[in-house]
């Protein structure tokens, strides 16, 4: 069969299963006893068991295989969760992952087979079960202890149906026959098994319909079945006589069974779906069977899934490229519109008032499609941070600290891009926090701190931007610790050091020539690839600051922009040049005489409203070609922007007008300095770059 | 690093065309009264010379960016790459639009003159290879002769390329 084309849906439908294992193996080991717990994880290692069959991947599968067959053993009550059982069934999780990494990467699972991980499961097994291990290896899916112990293992409880055959099955229950499942076990030094197949399926022929069997009647026929196979069937006849039929075949060793009394609900979606449905369902026949089989039971049974799942959006995958091409589209149509805008103003007024009318309408609708499109793009963070509690869990074994994480907005959206990219900036900083932040035991204890260090992960949207926090309660950046190494380090003269403000101080981490060993806790040094996070962050057209307080805690915040393709901008004059400046840092545009301007420390400063705001000349700093003859105007057109809680005021010639930009990339071959963060087309096709307000903040 | 290394010289073997037998075409440009060929296989596209937008501190040899068709496309002076005078810009500058390696420069050059063939016997490599001096950038490749004049024949990659500090 020729899977390739489900590749995709394969890889994706692992992730989520990955997902959901590892989240609910962190509730399994705070609470061992959780039933719905060990259900979920059964079936999600189930479900992957299945499709990494039907795909052909064997070693996925053998140690899906052996993951459940401890977890069915948790499941029936044979073996208690131990923290130790948790920690081989991670190493699982982490072998798997690595298998689908593989599979991603070269559409091959790789060739190791964890043999180590399996044996260890295997031993689990053994020690956990006791006397039993055979029965609790071939365990999963189980009947429940009401089903007769000998039946326990019966293959026919696992029969999977296809829709057509639960459909027949239905119909003749609804007719009043009966539908019988059946495994038929063979002598095991029986030579001819195919032969004596052949003949209970003869001996059965006029008796009853086969609906099914497993495997295949052309394996069984091929001889391709170990030594029992099972199968469904339709008859009008008691289910001894079709047991005696079998067993009158000679060389076959048994034949067990039961009748399916109640029909099969026929809107399962899903492949994965329908077979823990089923088996579950077939399970339920067993206790069911008692009672007269409501068919409320029934259908409890079949979607035990559906009931819990969280209610999900109707969706359809589209490749990330596609979209990309959409907003490229979206893009030229704006610099469209904003052409027409340029050329309106050259046309007459009388002419133009229509004329506007329809400019107008188009840019609502390019505004609208713009909006929907980014919106098509963004994710919820969750699917990066998701990742993040079972390596605070690893980390915390690991340190010996005792450590939790609390995630808040998980469900804060971002464009998918960023998205991609800032799970390990992320990473970096919680490993950071865990590692070097927060105290040891002893230490927290003497400080009054709760024993449990709390790390937290806080995702909020403001206005344009979306806000990340990465807190702990730890041990905070020792500022006056970070001030010595830079002088010994040379980075700083010991005046140089003095004069800095606490804040630069704390900045002094983010620069990569500050390298890092041993500087802020004496292990391996915070501030390990600080500067790696930074550089990252601001790659997406965001920021990182940090507040900290020696022996209370610190505090990373990123700023990240909410899209990246398309903004609004403040469009400026300097000199000959254009100039665009994002709306979103914007706060105020003040007109400020030169008279007003003060010096602090020969830097120049007004006072505006209660804030001493330093300027920034951007003539100056960006080097724009001034015209010496022309006198210095009386009043100067300042834009104030704000990064966080520090403002700046750019000083600009003139302003043009708001308008919205197309974010584009200068490429990689010239140099750009930070403050300019990409370049945007005009309506009159020149070329304009847009000033990233944050870095001259 | 090492990596970078190789594929920077298995493009200029093939910048200069010589592994093969097969005729290569240049385009020739001017740039003061020397000829300089770019193998044509670079070249994406020959515009006449625009406004240019100035990119604050940026290299000096680049001019700033265009806009081409959508596209903001960085474009360096050839002239100042070479480390010669700045340009004169007259009606026949031209800037010519190379890609390689999925970037997109255009370079300014004086004249755009005409394309030519050149086959191995063609092009001569005496003493361009041998440069070890590794602080002094070489962008020439090989000379190619044609009706007796000659065209130093650039490596793209290399007057694209930033080369290594050190």
């Amino acid at each position: 069969m020729d899977v390739s084309q489900y590749l995709e849906i394969f890889i994706d439908e692992s992730k989520e299963h990955l997902q959901t294992l590892s989240d609910e193996l962190m509730v399994l080991e705070k609470e061992p006893e959780n039933e719905d717990t060990i259900n979920e994880i059964f079936r999600a290692a189930h479900s992957m068991k299945g499709m990494a069959g039907t795909m052909g991947y064997s070693n996925m599968q053998n140690l899906t295989h052996d993951m459940e067959d401890v977890l069915s053993a948790i499941r029936t009550g044979k073996m208690k969760v131990t923290s130790d059982l948790v920690d081989v069934l991670f190493q699982c999780l982490d072998a798997l992952d690595k298998y689908v990494t593989n599979i991603q990467e070269t559409s091959a699972e790789g060739d190791d087979k964890n043999e180590a991980i399996i044996k260890k499961l295997n031993d689990i097994l053994n020690n956990g079960t006791g006397a039993a291990p055979a029965e609790a290896a071939q365990g999963a899916e189980k009947a429940e202890e009401a089903a007769a112990p000998a039946n326990e293992d019966a293959p026919y409880k696992k029969l999977v149906l296809a829709d057509h055959e639960k459909n027949a099955v239905n119909e003749a229950i609804n007719k009043g026959l009966k539908v019988y499942a059946i495994t038929v076990s063979v002598e095991a030094n029986c030579i001819l098994k195919a032969a004596r197949a052949f003949l209970v399926f003869k001996g059965l022929e006029g008796l009853c319909d086969i609906v099914k069997s497993e495997p295949s009647v052309q394996d069984i026929e091929d001889e391709r079945f170990d030594l029992d196979f099972s199968m469904v069937v339709i008859t009008e006849k008691s289910f001894d006589e079709i047991i005696a039929v079998i067993k009158n075949v000679s060389e076959i060793r048994d034949a067990v069974g039961e009748e399916i009394k109640t029909p099969y609900s026929d809107d399962v979606k899903e492949k994965e779906d329908t077979k823990t449905a089923v088996s579950k369902n077939v399970k339920e026949t067993a206790p069911a069977a008692k009672t007269t089989a409501p068919a409320t039971t029934d259908k409890g049974g079949a979607h035990p899934q559906a009931a819990k799942a969280k209610p999900v959006g109707r969706s359809v995958r589209v490749d990330i490229e596609k979209l990309d091409v959409l907003m490229n589209l979206v893009s030229e149509l704006i610099i469209a519109k904003n052409g027409l805008v340029a050329a309106s103003d050259d046309a007459t007024a009388a002419s133009s008032s229509s004329f506007n009318e329809q400019i107008e309408y188009l840019e609502r609708v390019t505004t609208n499609l713009h909006e929907s499109v980014m919106k098509v793009r963004m994710m919820p963070i969750e699917s990066v941070v998701s990742k993040f509690p079972r390596m605070i869990r690893d980390l915390s074994k690991k340190l010996d600290k005792k450590m939790e994480l609390i995630m808040t907005g998980e469900d804060t959206e971002l464009d998918r891009t960023v998205i991609d990219e800032i799970g390990d900036p992320l990473m970096h900083i919680l490993r950071n926090s865990a590692d070097h932040g927060l105290e040891s035991a002893e230490i927290r204890a003497e400080r009054g701190k709760p024993e449990v260090g709390t790390i937290t992960l806080d995702a909020y949207q403001d206005g344009n931007n979306v806000v990340i926090e990465c807190g702990d309660d730890g041990n905070g950046i020792d500022v006056e610790k970070v001030r010595r190494k830079a002088v010994e380090k040379g980075t700083l003269t010991q005046e140089q050091a003095d004069a800095l403000t606490e804040k630069e101080v704390v900045d002094l981490l983010f620069r990569p020539s500050f390298s890092t060993a041993d500087k802020i806790s004496d292990v391996s040094g915070r501030g390990v690839g600080l500067d790696v996070v930074k550089s990252k962050i601001e790659a997406l057209g965001g920021d990182v600051e940090v507040r900290t307080e020696y022996g209370v805690g610190s505090k990373f915040i990123i700023r990240l922009p909410l899209t990246l393709a398309i903004i609004q901008a403040l469009m400026v004059r300097l000199g000959d040049e254009k100039y665009a400046i994002a709306l979103g840092s914007i706060q105020t545009i003040e007109d400020i005489p030169v008279t007003e301007i003060k010096y602090v420390h020969s830097k120049e400063v007004i006072h505006l409203r209660g804030n001493v705001i330093p300027l920034v000349r951007l003539r100056t700093i960006l080097d724009v070609p001034v015209d010496q003859d022309a006198p210095e105007d009386e009043n100067l057109t300042i834009v104030i922007v704000k990064k966080g809680d520090k403002l700046a005021g750019l000083v600009v010639d003139s302003l043009i007008g708001q308008q919205e930009i197309v974010i584009k990339s200068l490429g990689k071959h010239i140099n750009i300095n930070k403050m300019i963060s990409g370049a945007t087309i005009l309506g009159d096709g020149e070329v304009a770059l847009i000033i990233d307000a944050n870095a001259l903040v | 690093m090492e990596e970078n290394k190789s594929t920077q010289v298995a493009t200029t073997n093939e910048a200069t065309g010589l592994s093969t037998d097969s005729v290569v075409q240049y385009i020739v440009v001017k740039i003061g009264s020397e000829q300089y060929g770019i193998n044509i296989k670079y070249v994406d596209n020959i515009v006449r010379m625009q406004n240019i937008t100035r990119v604050p501190k940026a290299q000096t040899y680049y001019r700033g960016v265009i806009n081409l068709r959508g596209e903001i496309v960085p474009v360096m002076s050839l002239r100042l790459r070479l480390g010669l005078e700045a340009d004169q810009f007259s009606n026949k500058t031209r800037i010519i639009i190379v890609k390689l390696e999925n970037a997109t420069i255009g370079i300014i050059v004086d004249e755009v003159r005409e394309v030519v063939n050149l086959t191995e016997e063609d092009v001569e490599r005496t003493g361009y290879e041998q440069n070890t001096d590794v602080n002094k950038t070489n962008y020439i490749s090989a000379v190619g002769k044609s009706n007796n004049e000659l065209i130093s024949l650039l490596d793209v990659s290399a007057v694209i390329n930033e080369k290594v500090e050190g």
